[in-house]
């Protein structure tokens, strides 16, 4: 069982010095440096067979004032999935561009550069992806408050004056108890 | 004294009932209420025996349905298209979404009351609503149209300036054309 994952694991243990693990069935991950991403994803490119890059996905780690990026590969030969994965600082954030690897890497960092901020030293392409006339902070970092931004720029419906609290109602009507995990629920 | 034709006069009695029997609806879909359109065009439901077809352009069409939430990007082409249509030009609003913004309330990219933006006849909630709702929709509108009370086109030339101030806000850097209607 297992065991093209753990041998994957063990080349580019040797090779790069990378951490990682296997995952599941077909699901090997490592993690390593911002540096080494570029490198270790054109050698699984060009030697272990990994030609296919899946996705480029970001997750924001506020609290500890970081990004993580995952770059999703897949053998065809092998059926396997591999995620890289790297942490980079929050503020000012910047990763090496990867779009001399994969050429549709280029819609993915743009869409990362747009929705999160992130620059891509090299990258070229429209500053506007996505957006039209956007003037506030990328929109998919935790920080962005959404609902101040659309307070502010939208007009709110305001609601009905019979408007009633669902749940109070219906145990009004039917003499039961609010249970207590609900009571913080309740509007007054 | 009352009759049918609501005081109106016998030419705009039957320029409203014509206009009320040949509603062509603009072909296009905002939102994921575009996918009930097509379930209300054939043969199940089958609209067209009360007038309602499809048209392929803005100048051939009479209605202008928002099927669901608006994105600030659709808004712009929603106002583009409205403006290029000729009067009289009627919107039915579907779902609850351009009631009150819907589950999209607090998103940063959909608009929430559609009514500030363009001038809207009919909505109908649901979410989404199914074809019954729109026909039902439908045929409000068509009472409207034949009461002879069915003019936002005028309304929205009127208060243009007040559209424009909540267009504006929404669409910063505003690159387009001024229709002389």
């Amino acid at each position: 069982m297992l065991e093209k994952e753990q041998k994957l694991l063990e080349i580019l243990k040797s090779a790069f010095q990378v951490e990682g693990k296997v995952i599941r069935n077909r699901r090997v991950e490592i993690w390593d440096h911002k540096e080494m991403v570029p490198a270790i994803l054109l050698m699984v490119k060009t030697q272990l067979g990994y030609k296919h890059l899946n996705h480029i996905t970001c997750i924001d780690w506020l609290e500890e004032g970081k990004f993580q990026l995952v770059y999703t590969v897949f053998s065809h030969t092998d059926k396997l999935t591999l995620f890289v994965k790297t942490k980079i600082d929050r503020d000012p954030a910047i990763m090496p561009n990867i779009d001399d690897i994969w050429d549709q890497a280029n819609t993915y960092e743009r869409e990362l550069r747009e929705m999160y901020g992130i620059e891509f030293p090299g990258l070229v392409g429209d500053q506007e992806f996505i957006l039209e006339d956007w003037d506030e902070m990328p929109p998919m970092r935790r920080d962005f408050k959404t609902d101040v931004y659309a307070e502010k720029t939208f007009f709110a419906q305001p609601g009905r004056e019979d408007a009633q609290d669902v749940r109070e109602t219906i145990t009004k009507r039917s003499g039961e108890e609010i249970p207590e995990f609900a009571k913080k629920y309740s509007r007054d | 004294m009352e009759n049918k034709r609501n005081s109106q006069t016998i030419a705009e009695y039957i320029k409203n009932w014509s206009r009320k029997h040949s509603l062509f609806i603009m072909a296009y879909g905002t939102g994921c209420g575009a996918i009930e359109i097509p379930a209300t065009l054939t043969s199940r439901y089958d609209a067209e025996r009360l007038g309602i077809r499809g048209a392929a352009t803005p100048r051939q069409a009479d209605v202008l349905l928002i099927t669901g939430y608006l994105a600030t990007k659709t808004l712009k082409r929603v106002i583009r298209v409205y403006e290029q249509m000729q009067d009289p030009k009627y919107v039915i609003a579907f779902g609850s979404c351009t009631i009150n913004g819907g589950m999209y309330y607090d998103s940063y990219n959909t608009i929430n009351v559609l009514e500030k933006y363009i001038p809207v006849d009919v909505y109908i909630n649901g979410c989404m609503p199914r074809p019954e709702a729109v026909i039902a929709g439908f045929q409000q509108l068509q009472d409207k149209i034949a009461r002879g009370e069915a003019d936002n086109g005028t309304r929205y030339k009127e208060n243009l300036e007040w559209y424009r101030a909540n267009q504006h806000r929404v669409i910063k850097n505003w690159r387009m054309p001024d229709y002389n209607w």
